[in-house]
């Protein structure tokens, strides 16, 4: 989901863009060993929610450039759908009464 | 739909995508590299791969995402086993051919079972259709049970047919049958062609054909106005006849055929491929369908009891319920009618009611091969646990590495069921060859035998088989193997380590081998024994070099038993000329091929009839087949109308009629006003039914005093001097030369009819010996690969007991004790078992018991010498072990 969303707020990044922007939005409180995202866009790709290109980067070097596809959107907002309302429920836990 | 096929393409591209990630994560990991140089962190490269983590992972675990990681694995489990099956080539073809012929015996047998009482009657809504019957509650009126064909029907008493006037009530009184036909066979003189030929037909009423679903392919089925006493004569024909007799002529509508001398429209033919039920289980064709116009008379006699009712159940309609109803209906006609009374109409699925006398034979039989099939199980279950053992090591390290208990276990799995496909497919070859050689020597009285063939049930059984077959005999070995426990199997490396539970596995093996295999053993002993005492059955005449032939003189020409009898004479005095004829019969019909009884009562006891076979015989009747007289004279030539009335018995008459007095003189009569006879002699007892049938009391009467009883003269016996079949043509001849249009049929001789009556019989044993022989083929395998395996892991053992100074001689007791070990459990339960399972051929014995005390003595010795005899050759090689090789071998 994050990469999703992170991929919405972008048109299209390379692997380490999307590694980076993940780290920098979430301030570096969300620490994962970085090649795990390969796997993740592996299986996101299977599943049709985006689409990789390849093109080149800005020192001109070859890159694959992921952007989120019609069905990946729908997904996300489901996706978002659901947080929020776990969220709301969780938070609604944690309130004290 | 869309992800499997992006997966199959990602799957197809596999080796680029790899290359392709690999490259991105290199990029990755230089960029973070590069950044982190930039903010001054130390050995910037070292730390990226880090933050990165394992690259080789991940790949792998994109990759697993690309594909079909899952079929992967199994085809890799497949190739494995391929290969390590081929690496053992004894193992393997030993494993497949014991499956491939245990899997072939059985669907060879289900074939036949699926054609004859599986597959649907070739009728629409076939489980509608139901047979009725009649049966006696209480006694069947005298010379019924005599009559040595007697048949018990399912509800456990006499069976007999329906009368025409229980169709016609029956059809007035019931609500749960759409329709009730009635329906008899009838056999006829075809004469329009060349040779006069007999033909095999059916009278049936009019909704006979609407009941079955049947329509005529060509013209029209019999309407309610044909089906009436003095309609226009008119026939429906077969195909087959269509084709053969009429040339398949479309025209053929309104041409008449002359049956029995009357000339008969033809108004339709039947579709091809049509079987009347009738057809099932009868060999002669049946072709032309005639309306049975009952008469009035007929309708209102409930006394003559001679045709077959079928009806179709309506919808929603059970079995039971139909029953419920006729139960009502015959009381209500038991207490209305005195020939009714004490008789119940039965009724069956028709299919069930057309295969109940070879149901039993044919469950047996299965029966049977299904015990081969657990034999065979069973043997390759011992195979695969001794390799299974073998590879103790090997799983062992594998498990070391870290293999899953479930991966090992499957590993296992794949490959018995890889063994299971290949015995499959070779048992479904060896199925089918075996299938066609038993339609070929399969007695043709078995229903529907000639439809036997491979259909999607057959193939089905069998793949189901071979699947239990493949997961039982894979499970234990895989069970085994997955509870090893590496660290101390590796620590033993030596051999002579062997598991007790796998020990104990095979032991309970081999005793349900030996067990199930006496069983089999059994069964076929006492079906051989049967056969031996029925073929030893004396049948009180000489078969031998007598031809018999039905000459059926058709009413309209030979109305009189005078005209019928000068016929007769006339062919007797031009045969009896003909070289190589010793002596000529006639009679209304000849031993082995039918009979006819009736209730006698004698001058000696007022009291009630009693009941006896009756037959209409020429002079020369006795010695042409070969009845010794015993009491009294032989007729003469003067035993004819307007000298007194005489009769010749049988002992069984005698003894059961007159018991103590000398019969001759006595008088009997077989009615109340039937003419008075007297006896003049007595003759030998022959089994006129066949070698299983029962000595009947039977009376004979000369054919020249035949003007009252209901026989007909209609049969010919020679007995000849070399083989009677080259006489046929020649008989033939001289029947033509009295009447050109007069057919003969049903030629044959008396030996070739006692063979065919024991053929069913025959086919039965034959099955049953040939299983037993491979039943105890693989218990003798198995107990020699048990014992051979056993000794090869005691090799250490022994040769240390042989170092310790036992003898060669005690070695040979220690191995074969345990070999008879094996033997006494298996034979104790196999005896238990037969004890209980022979009760499923009983009806097929004949003068034996099924406890018969010395076919399970035989069997027992035949089977456990064998097994002994398999056991000797591990046990002397055991005892042959030279204690240095046995000891430097660890």
């Amino acid at each position: 989901m994050l990469i999703l969303k992170t991929l919405a707020r972008k048109k299209e990044m390379h692997g380490f863009e999307i590694a980076e922007s993940i780290q920098q939005t979430s301030e570096d409180v969300l620490r994962v060993e970085e090649g795990s995202l390969y796997p993740a866009l592996q299986r996101m790709l299977i599943q049709g929610w985006i689409k990789g290109e390849w093109g080149k980067t800005d020192e001109n070097r070859r890159a694959r450039y992921y952007r989120l596809t019609a069905d990946g959107r729908k997904h996300l907002e489901t996706e978002m759908h659901r947080y929020e309302r776990v969220a709301a429920a969780i938070a609604r836990i944690l309130q004290p009464a | 739909m869309r992800k499997l096929a992006r997966r199959f393409t990602y799957w197809l591209r596999r080796n680029r995508l790899a290359g392709e990630l690999e490259e991105e994560m290199r990029l990755h990991v230089e960029l973070r590299a590069r950044k982190l140089h930039s903010q001054g962190v130390d050995r910037a490269g070292y730390a990226a791969h880090r933050a990165f983590g394992n690259r080789a992972s991940f790949g792998e675990a994109s990759r697993e995402m690309w594909g079909f990681i899952r079929w992967e694995r199994l085809l890799q489990d497949l190739r494995q086993a391929v290969r390590a099956l081929r690496k053992t080539p004894a193992f393997t073809a030993a494993a497949v051919l014991t499956l491939a012929v245990g899997l072939g015996m059985n669907i060879a047998v289900f074939s036949v079972v699926n054609a004859v009482m599986i597959r649907r009657l070739p009728y629409p809504e076939p489980n509608r259709l139901v047979s009725i019957w009649r049966e006696y509650l209480r006694n069947a009126p005298p010379g019924f049970a005599n009559s040595g064909f007697a048949e018990v029907g399912a509800g456990g008493h006499l069976r007999t047919n329906c009368s025409v006037a229980d169709l016609v009530e029956w059809q007035q009184r019931s609500h749960v049958f759409v329709g009730l036909a009635g329906y008899q066979g009838t056999l006829m003189n075809l004469t329009d062609s060349g040779t006069p030929d007999r033909i095999a037909g059916e009278t049936v009423t009019a909704n006979y054909f609407p009941l079955l679903g049947v329509q005529p392919a060509l013209g029209r089925a019999i309407l309610p106005e044909d089906d009436r006493p003095g309609a226009a004569a008119v026939v429906l024909v077969s195909d087959e006849f269509w084709r053969g007799r009429l040339g398949a002529d479309t025209a053929v509508l309104g041409r008449s055929i002359t049956l029995d001398a009357h000339p008969y429209q033809v108004i339709g033919v039947l579709p091809r491929g049509f079987e009347p039920p009738r057809q099932f289980g009868q060999t002669n064709r049946i072709e032309f369908w005639v309306p049975a116009a009952y008469s009035a008379e007929a309708k209102l006699d409930h006394g003559d009891s001679d045709i077959d009712v079928l009806a179709r159940l309506r919808p929603g309609v059970s079995v039971r319920n139909a029953q419920a109803e006729m139960d009502s209906i015959s009381a209500a006609l038991g207490r209305q009618f005195q020939e009714d009374d004490g008789l119940r109409a039965m009724l069956a699925p028709l299919q069930d009611d057309l295969v109940r006398r070879v149901r039993l034979s044919l469950l047996a039989l299965l029966g049977a091969s299904g015990l081969i099939v657990l034999i065979t199980c069973l043997n390759v279950a011992n195979l695969m646990l001794v390799r299974a053992a073998a590879r103790r090591h090997e799983t062992s390290v594998r498990y070391a590495l870290g293999a899953s208990r479930w991966r090992i276990l499957r590993q296992f799995l794949v490959e018995s069921m890889v063994v299971a496909a290949a015995g499959c497919s070779a048992g479904i070859l060896l199925g089918t060859a075996l299938m066609q050689l038993l339609v070929r020597k399969a007695p043709e009285s078995i229903p529907r035998i000639g439809a036997v063939s491979m259909d999607w049930r057959v193939f089905l059984v069998a793949t189901t088989l071979a699947t239990l077959a493949g997961i039982v005999f894979g499970l234990a070995p895989a069970w085994q193997a997955s509870r090893t426990r590496p660290a101390e199997s590796l620590k033993s490396a030596s051999r002579s380590t062997v598991g007790t539970m796998q020990a104990r596995g095979r032991a309970f093996l081999t005793v349900a081998e030996v067990a199930l295999s006496l069983v089999l053993l059994i069964g076929a002993g006492l079906l051989l024994k049967s056969f031996v005492r029925l073929m030893g059955v004396d049948l009180g005449f000489q078969p031998d070099r007598v031809l018999v032939m039905n000459i059926p003189l058709p009413n309209l020409r030979y109305a009189s038993a005078n005209q019928r009898l000068q016929f007769f004479q006339r062919v007797e005095d031009r045969v009896q000329s003909l070289p190589g004829v010793q002596r000529v019969a006639f009679a209304n019909i000849f031993p082995l091929r039918g009979g006819w009884s009736t209730g006698v009562r004698l001058d000696s006891a007022a009291g009630p009839y009693g009941g006896a076979g009756g037959q209409v015989v020429s002079l020369g009747y006795f010695e042409t087949l070969g009845v010794p007289l015993l009491r009294g004279r032989l007729f003469t030539p003067e035993d004819h109308l307007g000298h007194p009335r005489v009769v010749i018995v049988n002992q069984e008459f005698a003894r059961r009629f007159l018991p103590g007095a000398d019969p001759i003189g006595h008088r009997l009569q077989n009615g109340g006003s039937a003419p008075w006879m007297t006896v003049i002699g007595v003759v030998n007892d022959i089994r006129r039914g066949g070698k299983d049938a029962r000595i009947t009391p039977q009376m004979y009467l000369p054919a020249a005093q035949d003007d009252f009883y209901r026989v007909r003269l209609g049969s010919l016996a020679v007995r000849s001097a070399g083989d009677p079949r080259q006489l046929a043509a020649a008989i033939q001849q001289q029947v033509w030369a009295v009447d050109k249009d007069q057919p003969v049929t049903a030629v044959m001789t008396l030996d070739e009819t006692i063979s065919a009556s024991v053929a069913e019989r025959v086919f039965n044993t034959l099955l049953l010996v040939i299983f037993a022989a491979v039943a105890v083929g693989l218990a003798t395998v198995g107990v020699f690969g048990v014992l051979s395996y056993a000794v090869s892991q005691r090799t250490a053992e022994l040769g240390l007991r042989v170092a310790l100074g036992a003898s060669p001689a005690s070695i040979l007791r220690l191995v074969l004790r345990q070999a008879g070990l094996l033997i006494a459990c298996g034979v104790a339960l196999g005896l238990a078992g037969a004890w209980a399972l022979t009760r499923s051929v009983e009806s097929l014995l004949f003068g034996v018991q099924r406890h018969d005390w010395t076919t399970y003595a035989a069997a027992v010795v035949l089977l456990s010498t064998v097994s002994i005899a398999a056991a000797l050759a591990p046990a002397r090689r055991g005892a042959k072990v030279d204690p240095i090789v046995a000891l430097k071998y660890e």
